[in-house]
């Protein structure tokens, strides 16, 4: 072995190319198998991109059309049909309750109103735990507890509360009966109280950026609580709960198993929706549920790229240093 | 002036003084403070807290959904010992370990040679974090959906194995989803495919929170890139990966979306997680109590792994908060 | 008008004792500068003259009113804060105007009255910009502003200007004390540089563990400091301190400690002798090269400029330092001889600290 003050100017020439060979293969490695995750990750999400735009004969064909042969848009219009029982789509799915418009509007508006409610209860409660550590030193991961408890546990208890509980106390007590069971207030409840712990969190690493002597500022100039809060505080946490809400509304809009489980006929969510065109087994209507799942995945992963900077800080759960 | 605006409470009119006292009473800090605690404690208590007291009642009860509700009649630890004699609860709770335990350790390999690899490239980062992230903000049902396409027998999966198998003699168009150990798979690499994103996303914050100088002063004292990341980095993303494993495990005992669309808990039952099983039980056979009673039993499982999994990242946040403090 | 009183103040959180009974009088239109080390209580105190705390116990009056039971915005105050406190996302202009804005002014008097703060304040200009666009002495001048729009009668201030570089803080103080000629208003200012509280306060506390050490003028209190603390913490380079014990030789008391001894002050009581104590002297009151003087030996010697700083051995447990004149040619190594001026010497209880003479 040689040090490198024993080397010669040669010695030393052909070790720095041996690094530099050896820098640039791993670089290129590393962007090989970068390239390989990134092709897996787009390669279902393309599938469906095309399969929305195949013809019912491509949909299973052998060997598979990568690319849609003769593309057409008659699954869009399939799904987005205001006339149910046009001739065509009635012929293929009869049984099916075909029509987007639907459950694309319960979505929005479930998904909307919970997370806008939550995001208020929780913003608040945040400001709340933040300044007046109210609820002790463990309250705030008390609240995760509710976000790890596994769904399923909350449905059948809330299945008997909203089918017969509810009922009952209502007829009981006022005289008419009230049912949550299959309603968008329902459904919007439990996504409130789900999504709370989220936002609480989310709140929380905003919250705690804004210095307190700015409210203590504005409460020397005789500011009140609410104004302080209103004129101070919201505004400088306005872009996180821009995120929080777009974070808590994906939430939403992706929830399946308590929308499943609570609803049926009436409301019907887009997941529920694209579920109940799975179980029909015989004749799969690929394409529609392509053009379906499209449409569900579409606006989404826009909104994620929006937020994406703020869900890595979001997601640090206090690991990132400021 | 300034005694002016200090008379103000006191000699307010007394036309509209009840709403202005109700004013000034909410304003005060102890109450105040507690205004949102109460609203979100009032939420949890109507469709979580009252809904699980019902549940403990129900699961006292011999009764079925098909029957009314008021002739039902109590039947002790009944539908717990029908629960635990049950081999379906345990076969569908080994499952649920077994995907959990297959899919978080993949997912957090994965996430973490990704991360690796990005947090040390330049060209084209930010495309490489936009696409990776992208799995986590798809819908799981579209998730479950999509790879249904790709596992059909006429499906790409088979198309891109036929060079190899037809010369073999074997039909490549292979059912997937008929085959138990291949569901099973199939179920976990969904996950693997869609959750990677966040393991991903928890050690990519990690990794560009570590201290600069620190790594460069132990390149400065001769240490090769394999002892730094070792002696250096891996200790200092600790509270990283018990993030990950934390809020991966606690998600993936969840897993359920996926195995609807996919499987429907088939072949037989070799896809049954617990979340499906207990869907199965209530929704399609409606054995009401037995459900309570299985999900009471869940919970408490649950609550453990849940409680040990809390104090992990309480403890992991506390001792960021000290290397914080100077 | 506005004077402030503090009576039997005490604040505690939780089992700790922040302030332990603090009786203060401010005089209407004073500039009273609270100083101190961290954690002194010296904040604490403020903020309860704010209202941002509430006293666990005691009173708080300010301009005769008891203030106990009042939001911080009903006292008629005014505050600037550490780390300034300007709204982020709000204009210098919006800053400014925040505090008539909330006392619901007319938009044309606000509108007058932000325009002649930023006026008095010299910083028209940046009226549209956001504080993030500001410079540290500029931010520092918004937040005056801002406090002087609404004319209160008490200024408060918690360490305006330790956010400021060294040249910049030295310049802003004699800025703050042409605003207090100017304004007439009760200033209480809070700091932890004594040389600030030198410069600019009419009058200083000093606080220490929570309670009040020593209140006076600062000249008073550089001259006379009623406790080791006060002595030590006022003055730089920090008086060198000796313990020793008082003993009478003909007629007069001196000072005996290891191979030192000092002649006293005539004026002192004879009732001292026999006592231990802590001596302490400025360094301009030790005189070096004096004949007759305890010999010594330099270990290092500091250039200031107009003065140099000696320090030297002497055979006691810890170095004496002494002001001469920069042309003195001494050097390390060199051997001295030095004496205390009588009237520099102060004599503090050995146990209590407090002054004796």
């Amino acid at each position: 072995m040689t040090t490198p003050a024993e080397m010669t100017d040669q010695q030393a020439d052909s070790a720095g190319a041996r690094n530099l060979r050896r820098r640039r293969l791993r670089i290129v490695v590393r962007h090989a198998i970068l390239v390989a995750w990134a092709l897996v990750i787009l390669f279902p999400i393309f599938w469906m991109i095309a399969t929305s735009f195949k013809e019912s004969g491509e949909w299973v064909a052998w060997p598979p059309h990568w690319i849609p042969q003769q593309p057409t848009f008659k699954n869009y219009s399939q799904i987005f049909t205001f006339d149910t029982m046009q001739k065509g789509v009635a012929r293929e799915a009869t049984e099916q309750p075909f029509n987007v418009w639907g459950p694309l509007g319960d979505s929005l508006l479930i998904c909307t109103v919970s997370a806008l409610i939550a995001l208020l209860l929780g913003t608040f409660l945040a400001y709340s735990i933040s300044r007046f550590n109210v609820g002790g030193k463990h309250f705030r991961h008390a609240i995760l507890m509710i976000r790890m408890v596994p769904p399923i546990v909350i449905a059948i208890p809330l299945l008997m509360y909203y089918a017969i509980m509810i009922p009952l106390a209502a007829e009981t007590v006022l005289g008419t009966r009230i049912v949550l069971f299959d309603t968008r207030v329902g459904v919007s409840a439990i996504y409130i109280a789900t999504t709370l712990p989220f936002v609480i969190w989310m709140m929380l690493t905003f919250i705690e950026e804004v210095p307190y002597t700015l409210e203590h500022a504005a409460r020397m100039m005789g500011a009140g609580r609410l104004y302080t809060l209103r004129r101070v505080v919201l505004p400088l946490v306005g872009s996180g709960m821009v995120v929080t809400f777009l974070f808590v509304f994906i939430l939403n809009w992706a929830e399946f198993l308590l929308a499943l489980t609570l609803t049926h006929p009436d409301v019907v969510t887009l997941p529920v929706l694209l579920n109940k065109f799975q179980s029909a087994s015989e004749g799969r209507l690929f394409g529609p549920q392509a053009a379906i799942g499209t449409i569900i995945t579409i606006p989404v992963v826009v909104l994620g790229m929006l937020i994406q900077k703020h869900l890595i800080r979001g997601f640090s759960f206090g690991t990132i240093r400021k | 002036m300034s005694e002016a605006r200090i008379a103000v409470p006191e000699s307010a009119p007394a036309g509209g003084s009840s709403r202005r006292r109700l004013r000034d009473w909410l304003a005060q800090e102890r109450v105040f403070r507690l205004i949102p605690f109460v609203l979100v404690e009032v939420v949890f208590l109507f469709v979580i807290i009252i809904p699980f007291l019902l549940m403990v009642y129900i699961s006292f009860l011999k009764w079925r959904a098909n029957r009314p509700f008021e002739q039902a009649f109590l039947s002790g630890f009944g539908n717990y010992e029908q629960v635990l004699t049950a081999p379906g609860f345990w076969s569908a709770l080994g499952h649920t370990f077994y995907f959990a335990g297959c899919a978080v350790v993949l997912e957090l390999v994965i996430g973490f040679v990704l991360a690796m690899f990005v947090s040390r490239t330049v060209r084209a980062r930010g495309l490489y974090i936009t696409i990776f992230l992208v799995p986590m903000m798809i819908v799981p049902v579209v998730v479950g959906y999509n790879f249904t396409m790709l596992y059909i027998d006429s499906g790409p999966i088979n198309q891109l194995l036929a060079p190899f198998l037809e010369p073999l003699g074997i039909d490549p168009r292979i059912r997937w989803l008929s085959d138990p150990a291949a569901a099973q798979w199939a179920v976990i690499l969904a996950d693997v495919w869609q959750w990677t994103s966040l393991t991903f996303l928890i050690f990519l914050s990690g990794f560009s929170a570590l201290p600069k100088q620190l790594i460069n002063a132990a390149r400065v004292m001769g240490a090769t890139a394999w002892q730094i990341f070792w002696r250096v980095e891996l200790p200092l993303l600790k509270p990283a990966i018990v993030i990950a494993v934390v809020i991966r495990s606690m998600e993936a005992l969840k897993i359920f979306d996926p195995v609807v669309l996919l499987t429907a808990g088939g072949p037989g039952t070799s896809t049954q997680t617990i979340a499906f099983y207990l869907w199965e039980q209530v929704w399609v056979f409606n054995k009401f109590s037995f459900g309570a009673a299985a999900s009471i039993l869940l919970l408490i499982i649950f609550a453990t792994l849940i409680f040990f999994g809390i104090y992990l990242l309480v403890r992991q946040s506390a001792a960021v908060a000290q290397q914080r403090a100077p | 008008m506005a004077q402030i009183v503090l009576k039997d103040v005490v604040k505690k959180f939780g089992a700790h004792v922040a302030v332990k009974g603090v009786n203060l009088q401010v005089r209407d239109s004073e500039f009273l500068i609270m100083v101190g080390p961290s954690g002194c209580g010296k904040t604490t105190t403020l903020n309860m003259i704010s209202g941002l705390e509430r006293p666990t116990s005691g009173e708080i009056a300010i301009g005769g009113r008891v203030v106990n039971d009042l939001e911080p915005g009903e006292r008629g105050l005014g505050m600037v804060f550490q780390d300034l406190a300007l709204f982020p996302h709000l204009t210098v202009y919006e800053n400014i105007a925040f505090g008539l804005r909330v006392k619901k002014v007319a938009e044309r008097e606000v509108d007058s009255r932000v325009r002649a703060a930023a006026e008095a304040m010299h910083i028209s200009p940046l009226l549209a910009k956001r504080p993030a666009q500001c410079s540290g002495g500029e931010s520092q001048r918004v937040a005056l502003a801002r406090t002087i729009v609404t004319n209160p009668a008490v200024f408060l201030m918690d360490e305006p200007l330790s956010s400021l570089d060294a040249k910049l803080r030295v310049d802003m103080r004699t800025e703050l004390k042409r605003l207090h000629a100017r304004l007439k208003a009760t200033f209480v200012y809070v700091t932890h540089d004594q040389a600030e509280a030198m410069t600019m306060a009419d009058r200083i506390v000093v606080m220490s563990g929570g309670v009040v050490e020593q209140v006076g003028e600062p000249l008073e209190i550089y001259r006379k400091p009623a406790s080791q603390f006060v002595a030590g913490f006022f003055g730089t380079p920090t008086m060198n301190f000796l313990s020793g014990k008082i003993e009478s030789a003909n007629g007069g008391l001196v000072f005996q400690a290891s191979n030192l001894r000092q002649r006293l002050a005539a004026s002192l009581p004879s009732g001292l002798a026999g006592r231990n104590v802590v001596l302490g002297v400025r360094s301009e009151h030790v005189t070096v090269g004096a004949n007759g003087g305890t010999p010594g030996k330099v270990q290092l010697i500091e250039p200031l400029g107009a003065e140099s700083l000696v320090f030297f051995e002497f055979g006691g447990a810890t170095p004496l330092v002494a002001k001469i004149d920069p042309e003195r040619s001494l050097d390390t190594g060199d051997n001295l001889t030095f004496d205390f001026d009588p009237a520099g010497c102060h004599l503090f209880d050995a146990d209590t600290g407090a002054r004796l003479n």
